[in-house]
């Protein structure tokens, strides 16, 4: 993997900022959430104790802590928001539950619901009646047999009142109060302050009645009585004896109480000990925070870091009443809190119920209620610039690493480019490395290389010295045997001596031209320092030196190709020579016998390219680079002629001092070498 | 009378080897390490011939100093240098401070002998005025053979022993081609071939040194030269 993609991947750590960022938003989510629960706590025991204070305020029957138990006829008395219509239906009560069946002794089948407003007690009967039978117009209450709805009020006073709804037509009608005449039959009185609307249905009817509150003690009943039967005989009962019928609901002006203690974005329900809803004020969540909630609850993170509302409970929408676990708590004597949701949102909500404490006995709770919808814009709102910066923060990191890293691999790369090339074709050292005044590691690194490659160059100095030196010492040493044997042999020498004279005199020879050889180079390179340049024509050298050439070398076939005209060039004609000698010694060396050597010379864009080629097997590849280097060597020495590697070495040098090139190659056929020399003309 | 020569070499054992050879042919041989001990004795006797190494013990070109000085003291004293620096540099160096043949130390003992002879040869036929000479001309070219002599349109040309008999050899056959190998025979020297080369170049200079429009040697290149008219 290169250097640029590891660091980018490095630069990805920096995301950790982001999540370390939810981590901290979720603790502070914890604790707001802890916060706001103690703050409500708060509220709810302070309100709680005012509304303990005030308990006739709050509680209608200021006594009474009875159960609430529908399967004896208690009601629940729903608030409502505005006067209904008497029109024999419930629609517009808004509240949204079905009525409940009324226990009946001996009554039709009867779904009763009550509502109240600020001045009126509404009843709302549904009553199964199969035939529907008119009220006659002359009334013997004892005796008649008509459909009748009795009904069973105890008043403020504690007094019982005793009245019936009967019609001859459906409609809007009064209600009646049973009367004791003074002969003792029971009389019938118009009682105008009922009001009820009889709507006749199939299999029944329904009755929708309207009471003055100032009317309704804390007890009712209902009775619906059909026609067909025999009534049975009417008394006024002694309310001892009368079971459930109790009412229950809120004190009037309850709603306004609690409205003076609720903030916004609260909402406050009292409920009896029964857990009935008796009354409550404000709202969780105003319509603006409601809608910018939404808004960021479809924000992208949100999906990320979704703190566990899904585990919370649902709360029970239930219209009349309450339930939970810190309603139980606090109908307990506890203060009791619980995060749960509501709605259709599902969204999440504190509620936190405190008992409303009446003579040392609990009546009932207070709960207020808060959204959590607040929080949680809170922490989007703080999430959401955290997600920004740190977004912000690792693209900058990122990027920054990115650029670095290229940076650090395009210099890798200069130093690698130029390690690479260091050692170049011609088997120069090139001592400069890119990077070396640079201070840090790949500076260093770039140094070391600078001296690596001044430590090779050393070397290969001096093994391209070498020869020369050890040709200049080993001469002297030469000198002495070869005098020597001179000496000796004018001493006079018997013949079997002479043999082994001579012989020492062969190997010295030999070991001289070794020593020649070994010294070659450094003689050219010498010539070259006193070398002139004349202007010379390359064509006439060329076919003078290869006349030469065929005397010296008989056994081999050479061929040359000149242009027609002169080839004019600046040169040392002595050198030139000696480099076509090199050249054609070796092709001779490699050229089979009666095998061919071409020479060729071609103009080419102001360079001459003067090319020996010869017949024979052809350079191995990996060869090729090497062989202008000095001392390189890959033929065995045949017989006494040695070889060095400085031929083709000094026909570098002088091709380098005519500022051409020398080429090693093989011929297109792939059947010989083919060596080229490009030379500038004039 | 015996002829003195003067052997300055540093070299002991090819010292010895020198003056063994040289005293086998009848010449009195003094030897000498380095150049002071050669100087103080030349200024008390000056020796018939001197053969000085260039490099000498510490001092690398010592005996270009040496013969400097040498030359001071006398003109005509033939000054041979033998060297194991055959380098283009050190030979030209080595003539200009006048030295009369300059030998690498390849020369066997017999061809060194007669390099002596032959110059001591020279010196005498200078000094026999008017003795009948082998003179060679070759238009505007004379060569005294017996004086080692030689002059272009009737200038001399004072060219060294080696090159006297390269020069000699070329213009005795005008128009053949003399390889390399014929060259360093007939100057009786084992040289490299690009020694031979500079020692021609050395010689065209010379003679144009007299006449700027010489050009009788002539290159045939991959063969050798020529001497044309």
């Amino acid at each position: 993997m290169r250097i640029r993609s590891q660091l980018l991947i490095v630069g990805l750590s920096t995301l950790a900022l982001p999540w370390a960022g939810c981590q901290y938003a979720r603790e502070l989510e914890t604790t707001l959430r802890g916060s706001q629960e103690q703050a409500l706590r708060a509220s709810a025991v302070t309100v709680a104790d005012a509304l303990s204070a005030e308990p006739q305020r709050v509680f209608r029957d200021t006594s009474d802590g009875a159960k609430f138990d529908p399967a004896r006829g208690d009601i629940y008395v729903f608030p409502l928001s505005r006067q209904p219509l008497l029109d024999g239906y419930r629609d517009d009560w808004s509240v949204p539950q079905e009525p409940l069946e009324l226990p009946q002794d001996g009554g039709l089948k009867t779904l009763l619901q009550a509502g109240a407003t600020e001045r009126y007690l509404f009843l709302y009967a549904e009553v199964e009646d199969a035939h529907f039978e008119p009220e006659p117009g002359d009334v013997h209450l004892s005796t008649a047999r008509f459909d009748r709805d009795e009904l069973l009020v105890q008043r403020p006073d504690g007094s019982l009142g005793s009245y019936f709804f009967a019609t001859d037509a459906p409609g809007l009608i009064e209600g009646q109060s049973f009367a004791v005449a003074d002969d003792g039959s029971l009389q019938a009185a118009l009682e105008p302050r009922l009001q009820a609307y009889w709507l006749q249905t199939k299999g029944g009817y329904h009755l929708e009645i309207r009471i003055p509150l100032s009317m309704v003690g804390s007890r009712l009943w209902l009775r619906p009585l059909d026609g067909l039967k025999n009534p049975p005989k009417w008394e006024l009962p002694a309310i001892e004896h009368l079971q459930g019928g109790r009412l229950f609901f809120a004190s009037e002006g309850l709603d306004e109480l609690l409205a003076t203690f609720v903030r916004d974005g609260t909402r406050a329900t009292v409920v009896d000990s029964n857990g009935l809803k008796f009354g409550s004020a404000g709202a969780f969540e105003s319509a603006a925070e409601t809608q910018q909630a939404r808004a960021l609850s479809h924000t992208w993170f949100r999906s990320l870091l979704d703190v566990d509302d899904a585990a919370l409970p649902m709360r029970a929408a239930s219209p009349d009443r309450i339930e939970g676990p810190e309603v139980d708590a606090a109908l307990g004597g506890e203060v009791g809190a619980t995060w749960l949701r509501a709605g259709r949102d599902r969204s999440p909500l504190l509620s936190v119920a405190a008992p409303i404490v009446v003579d040392g006995v609990t009546r009932g709770a207070l709960i207020l209620e808060q959204s959590g919808d607040q929080l949680l814009s809170l922490r989007d709102h703080a999430l959401n610039r955290l997600f920004y910066l740190t977004g912000l923060a690792t693209a900058i990191a990122v990027a920054f690493v990115f650029g670095f890293a290229s940076w650090i691999g395009v210099r890798i790369g200069r130093l690698q480019a130029a390690a690479d090339a260091a050692i170049g074709p011609d088997g120069r050292i090139g001592l400069k490395m890119p990077e070396a005044d640079r201070t840090d590691e790949l500076g260093s690194l770039a140094r070391s290389f600078e001296g690596l490659l001044a430590r090779l160059n050393e070397h290969t100095q001096y093994l391209r010295t070498l020869g020369g030196k050890l040709a200049h010492e080993l001469r002297t040493p030469l000198t002495i045997v070869r005098s020597s044997l001179d000496n000796l042999e004018s001493e006079g020498l018997r013949e079997d001596q002479r043999v082994f004279v001579q012989r020492a005199r062969d190997g010295s020879q030999r070991l001289a031209s070794i020593l020649s050889a070994l010294g070659a180079a450094a003689r050219v390179e010498e010539s070259i320092k006193q070398s002139e340049r004349v202007n010379l024509d390359l064509r006439e050298l060329l076919i003078s030196a290869v006349g030469g050439y065929r005397s010296a070398f008989p056994q081999v076939r050479f061929e040359l190709q000149t242009p027609q005209d002169a080839c004019f060039l600046r040169g040392a004609p002595d050198l030139i020579v000696q480099m076509l000698d090199k050249l054609v010694d070796n092709a001779v060396d490699f050229c089979p016998a009666h095998g061919a050597i071409l020479i060729a010379l071609v103009r080419e864009s102001g360079d001459y390219r003067l090319s020996v080629g010869n017949d024979g097997p052809p350079i191995p590849d990996a060869l090729l680079p090497r062989l202008f280097e000095s001392l390189f060597e890959q033929r065995p020495s045949p017989g006494d002629k040695p070889h060095f590697g400085l031929g083709l070495y000094i026909v570098r040098l002088i091709a380098e001092f005519h500022g051409g090139r020398a080429l090693a190659g093989n011929r297109a056929d792939g059947d010989g070498a083919l060596f080229t020399l490009v030379l500038p003309s004039i | 009378m015996k002829k003195q020569i003067a052997i300055v070499e540093d070299e002991p054992a090819l010292r010895d080897n020198y003056a063994a050879a040289l005293a086998r042919h009848g010449y009195l041989i003094k030897t000498y390490a380095n150049r002071n001990s050669a100087m103080q004795a030349f200024r008390l006797r000056l020796p018939d011939l001197a053969i000085i190494d260039i490099s000498l013990e510490d001092e690398a070109e010592g005996g270009f100093e040496l013969c400097r000085d040498l030359r001071a003291l006398s003109a005509e004293l033939p000054i041979v240098f033998l060297t194991a620096r055959d380098s283009e540099l050190d030979a030209v160096s080595g003539l200009r401070l006048g030295a009369d043949d300059f030998l690498t130390k390849d020369v066997s003992l017999p061809h060194l002998a007669a390099r002596v002879a032959a110059l001591f040869r020279r010196i005498d036929a200078l000094r026999a005025t008017g003795t009948a000479s082998e003179i060679l001309r070759r238009g505007a070219l004379t060569i005294d053979v017996e004086r080692m002599q030689t002059t272009w349109q009737a200038a001399a040309v004072v060219l060294s022993l080696t090159e006297f008999w390269i020069v000699h050899a070329l213009a005795r056959n005008p128009g053949h081609v003399k390889n390399r190998q014929q060259l360093m025979d007939a100057a009786s020297v084992v040289l490299d071939d690009e020694t031979i080369t500079s020692h021609i170049k050395r010689v065209r200079r010379k003679f144009q040194a007299v006449d700027a429009g010489f050009d009788a040697i002539q290159t045939v290149y991959g063969m050798g030269y020529r001497w044309v008219e």
